[in-house]
């Protein structure tokens, strides 16, 4: 079973993705802005990263960064799903998998995990 | 910017004259409305107008609408800057925070983010959800006051939006706040009209009572009460220069010579006496190269031009020394309307104005009461401007009664915003109406207040030679028998 840790500040989608993620059989961690992922980080190593960009304490962009300076965390392939614009994120942001601009269907969220993941889809 | 003063305009058209010059930095101020006033749209106006003036916003959001769906409405707002986001204006939810931390936690997520985004106006969206958090009356006291301690060092000025309000209630935030702005919707019969109130402001005069607003794809637009933001004048009115030609050589005769400059004078009769004619004849009648406008309630540009073609009265020559105001009367805003008149008159210098049924204004309120004072601040203000008018007022369509041909016909309400007054009337005598004029009002001018009859030829109105022939007119009225309705009455009190 594959582990995906959620990053979200609005309750209300970190709700409904932690429920939908379950459906589909995953393991699901939610931290509800990016320090607290960071905690989950240190303690756990999950496959996929979902984080939303603007996020109180440590928004996306540092979040990115912190995993990007941890050999260990590193290779775990970050989608960023925010409403801001995909370049906006890319000039901010270091390297992250994919970009999902919300408000998104779960069509679109589980085609890009699809891809990540082309065994389990 | 912040000004020297230690305040800021918020940018919201309307609410820095409301507010008396703006808001103060580092103040903390509730807005509050029922769900649907647009608290959201204002808290995202007032944060994108700072963060184009270079200065960091921050949003929060409790038990709101989600970010992605936020910011999806706002894009079809024109104040909305997409690349301000997330460097100038960024967004964050904290009810998660609020809900596993409590108030304190949240104290720590505004303290936190303000600091790191070095934002100088917050907006906390949902203030009744910490409300409703709250353990007691004393731990919301004490939030609110941390979160004071905070604007004040952060010199960041917050909004706190929420739904609750209760008229009699007197919540305790409300006594610690500096500032207390509500929206509020009310019915007048199936019509929905949108105010603000300003309840308290500190350290600042501000102007009182509701003031009407509308919200467009440019966000909020406020209308101060025309009476209250022109309690007095804007300027000092200088009324000296010569005097102003009506447009009508008889009419400048039987008023020794015309009417002073900077005045307001009012024409008024029943349809189709010749008051609009009379308007485009003073409309064209200054020189060419005088700013002038008509504004009206009733005949649209086109059949204006049509008419003053008709007439030939050489409005088209005039080109855009010219402007025609047309505002019909079906969902518009007494305030709003009024707000539009005067800035296109600042706009385009107009020195010679027409308002083309004055009674018009009185039918965009229900408030009747307010009339009054409301066409006696606009009147002021046009004068201060520089502006001479000329005003028409619809009376009810009635016939003279013998002997007494002024008989009913009610200025009440216009001597106050009026110094001259021409009557114009139809008078029936056997199968042929005449139009006959009289000088009511002129105010410290020796007139000539003989009735004239008068005639509509190219050109425009065009008075006899003297009132001889109006005299036999009214002489063969008396003769004919009384009139089936004798009373013409002018409904601009709203009595």
């Amino acid at each position: 079973m594959r582990t995906v840790l959620i990053v979200e500040d609005e309750w209300a989608i970190a709700d409904w993705l932690e429920v939908l993620l379950s459906e589909y059989a995953f393991n699901v961690l939610v931290a509800g802005n990016g320090r607290e992922a960071l905690d989950i980080l240190h303690r756990d190593t999950p496959d996929l990263v979902l984080t939303d960009f603007m996020m109180p304490f440590l928004d996306g962009a540092g979040l990115i960064a912190a995993m990007g300076q941890d050999e260990r965390l590193r290779s775990i392939p970050v989608v960023v799903m925010t409403s801001l614009l995909e370049h906006v994120v890319r000039d901010r942001a270091g390297h992250f998998r994919a970009y999902l601009r919300k408000p998104f269907r779960e069509a679109d969220l589980m085609k890009i995990i699809g891809e990540i993941f082309p065994d389990e889809a | 910017m912040s000004g020297d003063n230690g305040r800021f305009a918020t940018g919201v058209p309307g609410l820095d004259a409301i507010l008396g010059g703006g808001v103060f930095d580092g103040g903390i101020y509730i807005i509050q409305g029922a769900p649907g006033a647009g608290k959201t749209i204002l808290g995202n106006q007032i944060c994108f107008a700072q963060a184009a003036q270079g200065r960091n916003a921050l949003y929060i959001t409790l038990l709101a609408e989600s970010h992605a769906r936020m910011i999806g409405h706002m894009r079809r707002m024109t104040f909305f800057d997409e690349a301000a986001i997330p460097d100038r204006m960024s967004y964050v939810g904290a009810f998660k925070t609020l809900e596993d931390d409590g108030l304190r936690g949240l104290l720590d997520v505004v303290r936190r983010e303000v600091r790191t985004r070095k934002a100088s106006i917050l907006v906390l969206d949902g203030l009744i959800t910490v409300h409703e958090k709250a353990r007691s009356e004393l731990e919301l006291k004490k939030f609110i006051h941390e979160l004071q301690t905070q604007a004040a060092f952060s010199n960041c000025t917050m909004f706190l939006l929420t739904s609750a309000f209760d008229a009699d209630a007197h919540p305790p935030e409300h006594t610690m706040v500096d500032g207390l702005i509500e929206l509020q919707s009310s019915l007048h019969g199936r019509r929905a009209e949108r105010s603000l109130q300003v309840h308290k402001l500190r350290g600042s005069w501000f102007m009182g009572g509701k003031h009407a607003y509308r919200i467009t794809e440019n966000g909020h637009a406020i209308y101060p009460r025309i009476e209250a933001l022109l309690e007095t004048p804007s300027v000092w009115d200088s009324a000296d220069g010569p005097m102003v030609s009506v447009g009508i050589g008889g009419v400048d005769k039987m008023l020794g010579g015309g009417v002073d400059t900077h005045s307001v004078t009012v024409v008024l009769g029943p349809s189709g006496s010749g008051k609009t004619t009379a308007g485009l004849q003073f409309l064209t009648g200054g020189p060419a190269s005088e700013p002038a406008m008509l504004f009206g309630f009733h005949e649209n540009p086109m059949s204006l031009r049509i008419k003053a073609d008709s007439l030939k009265l050489p409005l088209k020559s005039r080109g855009d020394k010219v402007t025609l105001m047309w505002r019909p009367q079906t969902e518009a805003v007494l305030d709003e309307v009024a707000t539009e008149l005067l800035s296109t008159i600042r706009q385009n210098g107009v020195r010679r104005l027409v308002i083309d049924g004055i009674e018009g204004f009185s039918k965009l309120t229900d408030e009747k009461e307010r009339i009054g004072s409301f066409l006696s601040a606009l009147c002021n203000e046009l004068r201060a401007l520089g502006v001479t008018t000329l005003a028409t007022a619809e009376t009810d369509h009635a016939g003279m009664t013998p002997g007494q041909p002024l008989k009913g016909v009610n200025q009440t309400g216009l001597s106050a915003v009026a110094e001259n007054i021409i009557a114009l009337h139809l008078a029936a005598l056997r199968s042929e109406n005449h139009r006959l004029m009289t000088i009511l009002k002129s105010r410290d001018r020796r007139t000539d207040m003989r009735m004239r009859r008068f005639e509509i030829l190219d050109g425009g109105i065009v008075l006899d030679a003297n009132f001889q022939s109006a005299e036999r007119i009214l002489r063969d009225i008396s003769s004919q028998g009384p009139a089936p309705t004798p009373s013409t009455d002018l409904k601009l009190t709203g009595e």
